[in-house]
Parts: C-alpha cells; structure tokens; sequence
C-alpha cells in the first residue's frame, strides 16, 4: 500500500516561531484510510494537515526537518474558516466550486460535471446559481467542501469541516468522508467532534504540543 | 464608493474588454488634449458612457466626493498662483492662464474617475475572468486585476463588521471633531489587520485550489466577443492614435 502520506521523524517550525509546531513526527497513512487527528487547541493538528499536504512549507514558509514523503497526486484541503476560502472572483457558486477543477486545465464539461456532482455529494445543488456572497456559514462550508471534492482529490485534508454545520448537516458529511474512503480517498480530518468522527474513521492520532501521543484505534485514542 | 451593479445595458452585455478599452482611451484622450473645450468633451464623452452602462446616478456622487476638493485644489494654486493676465475676483486677482490649466487638470481627474468609476459598475469580476482565461492570460495577473475591482465592496463590508462590533463595545462614532479622530484608531487598526491577514489566508486558499498552476485553466462561460465589440475597441483605438498624432504634429486640440 503506497502511503498518503508518511513522515519519519519530520518535526515543522512556522517562521519566526521559537518552538516547533510538530516534533518528531512518525506515521504513515494508507489509501482509503480515514484518520482522525485529535488534541488540545494548538497541539498542531491543523499543522499536521498543512505539511501532510505539502502546503507547509511550501507556500507558508518556515522550515521542515526529517523525512516527509506523499505518494497523492492531487491533494486538497478545507480549512475552518469557509469565509476566507472563498475566491471572491464569481457571482455564483457553480463558478466557485469548479474553480479547482478549471486549474487543471479539464475540457469544460468535465470541470462542469465535477462540480455538479461534487455540490450534489454536500447536498448543496440547489445552491449552484446563488451568490458565494449571500450564503450562510453552513452553507458555505458546504460549498467550500464541494470545492475541494470537485479537484478529485486522491488526499483530502479537513480541519474542523463541520464547525459551521448544524447536526444534519455534520451527519451527512461524515457519511460521505466513508463513502469517498471506500473510493479510495485518503482522508485526514481534524476535529473536535469526536463522537462522530469516531463513527467514521479506522483510525486516530492524538497530538499533545506538536507531538504524536496516541495512535490506534479511534474509541481509545480520542476517549 | 462603488463596487459592480447587475444590470443589461449594452455596458454590461458588452464584452468586459470593451468597457475597460473604453476607459483606457477616455484616460489617454484627456491627457492627449491640452485644451479645456476638448478636455472637457472628454468628460461629456464619460458621462454618455456612465449613461450607456445606466450607472451615472451611481458613479456621479463618487465622482464628485473625489473630484470637487481636487477642483477646489487646482483652482486656488493655478488661479492665485498664475501668471497674467489676471481678472479680479473680489479683493483676489485671479489668472487666466491659471484657470484654464485648472480646468484641463479639473477635466483630466474628472473623466478618468467617470470611466474607471463606471467600469468598476458596469463590468462583472466573474465575466472578466472568464475572458482572461479564454484569452490565456495567467492567473496570476488575472487576480491582481479583478481583485482590484473588487476591492472596494468587499473593504466596504468589512468596514461595516467593524464598525457594527466596535459599536457594540462601546465606540461611539459622534461628538467633536477630535472625538472622531480618536474614534478612527480602532476603525483602522482591525481594518488593516484583517485585511492583511485576510491576503495571507485567501492567497493559501487560491493556491490550494490550484490557482498557481502552470499550464492553461479551463473558461467555463466566457463572453462572446462580438463584432461591434471589436468594432468599438477599434474606434477607441484610432481615436486615441489620431489624438496623439494631432498633438505630436501641432494640430490637436
């Protein structure tokens, strides 16, 4: 099973931070796994995604030691402000949605097709000629998850995706991150609604100042 | 200020180069001329385009806010400051030559504002895009102009965020010239901040979703760009050429 992705002792340290955000990082993920990532406000769980995604330090900045290495050919992330994920360059949600696709450079109806369907699997289709502008936080963050799924992605990364959700509407997008492991997905969510995502997920990491303190199997990891 | 107003005038149908070349050309007519008769039919020339795009009522209030002080301004450093022959205005000597500059520089500020003031209403950030993608222009330069177009409104809304919650914790916003000055600081301040931190984030978000990537993006519904379109854009074009080349030759107005 190639790993998505693996870290060997990778530790990560923002610009300017004087302490690292991850230290001594080791653990590996498997295709179509479902991880949960746990702990305390700041134990770095957010980071965890950043550099699993390649985006830390690539576009962040800072400095990375050890080996991190990800076999995904297209990962894609939401982070937990949907507000600011926005593009801010489109009138409609259709045209927000398929913006990660059309960075592909697909044919038309292809990136069309992806954002159809990936505004269908949130439960958002009826929203695809509103304005980004205009909607709500729950539906934005539904809107901003169908982003992410409308670039196919072989890695997804989700920090906290259902803080803006009501409980329906958190049900259901956990359901889906099962549906899409099943599909091969790789999926690594942080979060703190463990219950559900106890449900879902084959496995846990718990974090505690940057460092791996727990790893197994969700109901005694995050208990 | 003003940020995009739906709407079907021509100016809206029209293909998002059309307007933005017709600014463009409003910009270099009023400086090719140097006169204040031909200065300001550039400037009757940008109210008919504002009236095209049915925005003149909305770009006018704007307009002025920014011009009138920059007439005001001229006036008095070209009129008292000029050379003769002067008029008297009162117990001022005004001079003519001064006024007449005061009224090209007036004229300049006041129609480049009427044009970009009614490109920014009347041409749609998302169409706009989408006929840079098809024409394959890089997204990073596509970003930089329609993230300036859309600048204003979004700064606006955050304004209001800000001054709703510095409200609610007690800042009030009346009283004395000095008591509103001192109201500014924690208007700016978190202004400043957020949008800086708002850069930062947005940028990581647009890179996520592969807004750096090399190699063409996909234009899902890009504008047609019809012949009068073209045609238009052509007789801006010549326009300003033969503008240019009047003054170059001495002839221009």
């Amino acid at each position: 099973m190639s790993a998505l992705p693996r870290f060997d002792g990778c530790s990560y340290r923002y610009p300017g931070a004087d302490r690292p955000a991850l230290a001594g990082i080791t653990f590996e993920v498997g295709r179509g796994e479902v991880v949960a990532v746990g702990g305390e406000v700041g134990a770095g769980s957010s980071t965890l995604l950043l550099v699993a995604g390649g985006y830390a330090p690539r576009l962040l900045g800072g400095a990375l030691e050890g080996t991190r290495a990800c076999a995904a050919m297209r990962p894609a992330i939401v982070f937990a402000t949907p507000w600011t994920q926005l593009t801010g360059l489109y009138q409609t949600v259709r045209g927000e949605v398929a913006f990660g696709p059309a960075s592909f450079g697909w044919p038309r109806e292809r990136v069309l097709a992806h954002a159809r369907e990936a505004l269908a699997q949130v439960g958002a289709a009826h929203l695809a000629g509103r304005d980004p502008a205009t909607l709500s936080g729950g539906e934005l963050q539904r809107v901003i998850v169908a982003g992410a799924l409308a670039m196919e992605p072989d890695l997804l990364l989700l920090d906290d995706p259902a803080a803006e959700l009501d409980p329906a509407g958190a049900d259901t997008l956990y359901a889906l991150l099962a549906r899409l492991a099943a599909t091969g997905v790789t999926v690594l969510v942080a979060t703190p609604d463990l219950d559900r995502v106890a449900r879902v997920a084959s496995r846990a990491v718990r974090l505690d100042a940057g460092r791996i303190v727990g790893d197994g199997p969700p109901t005694e990891v995050l208990a | 200020m003003i940020g995009y107003l739906p709407g079907r005038s021509a100016v809206h149908r029209a293909h998002p180069y059309t307007p933005l070349a017709l600014a463009v050309g409003i910009f270099l007519l009023a400086f090719a001329f140097r006169t204040p008769g031909a200065v300001w039919l550039v400037v009757v020339a940008a109210l008919a385009f504002a009236a095209m795009g049915g925005v003149l009522g909305a770009v006018l209030r704007p307009a002025a806010l920014l011009a009138i002080p920059t007439w005001v301004l001229l006036s008095v450093l070209h009129g008292l400051l000029g050379g003769p022959p002067h008029v008297a205005l009162g117990p001022l000597l005004f001079s003519v030559p001064g006024g007449e500059r005061a009224l090209v520089f007036g004229g300049r500020v006041t129609a480049i504002l009427l044009a970009f003031l009614t490109v920014l209403a009347t041409v749609s950030p998302g169409r706009l895009v989408e006929a840079m993608t098809a024409r394959g222009v890089p997204f990073g330069r596509v970003y930089l102009l329609v993230s300036t177009l859309t600048v204003v409104p979004r700064l606006r809304v955050r304004v209001r965020q800000i001054v709703d919650a510095q409200q609610c914790r007690g800042l009030r916003l009346g009283g004395s010239p000095l008591a509103r000055l001192r109201a500014l600081g924690p208007l700016v301040v978190p202004l400043v901040l957020s949008a800086l931190a708002e850069v930062d984030e947005q940028a990581l978000a647009l890179d996520v979703r592969g807004g750096s990537m090399a190699g063409g993006r996909t234009a899902l519904d890009p504008p047609e760009d019809r012949a009068p379109d073209r045609a238009v854009r052509w007789v801006m074009l010549l326009a300003v050429v033969a503008a240019y080349a009047a003054r170059f030759l001495g002839r221009g107005p």
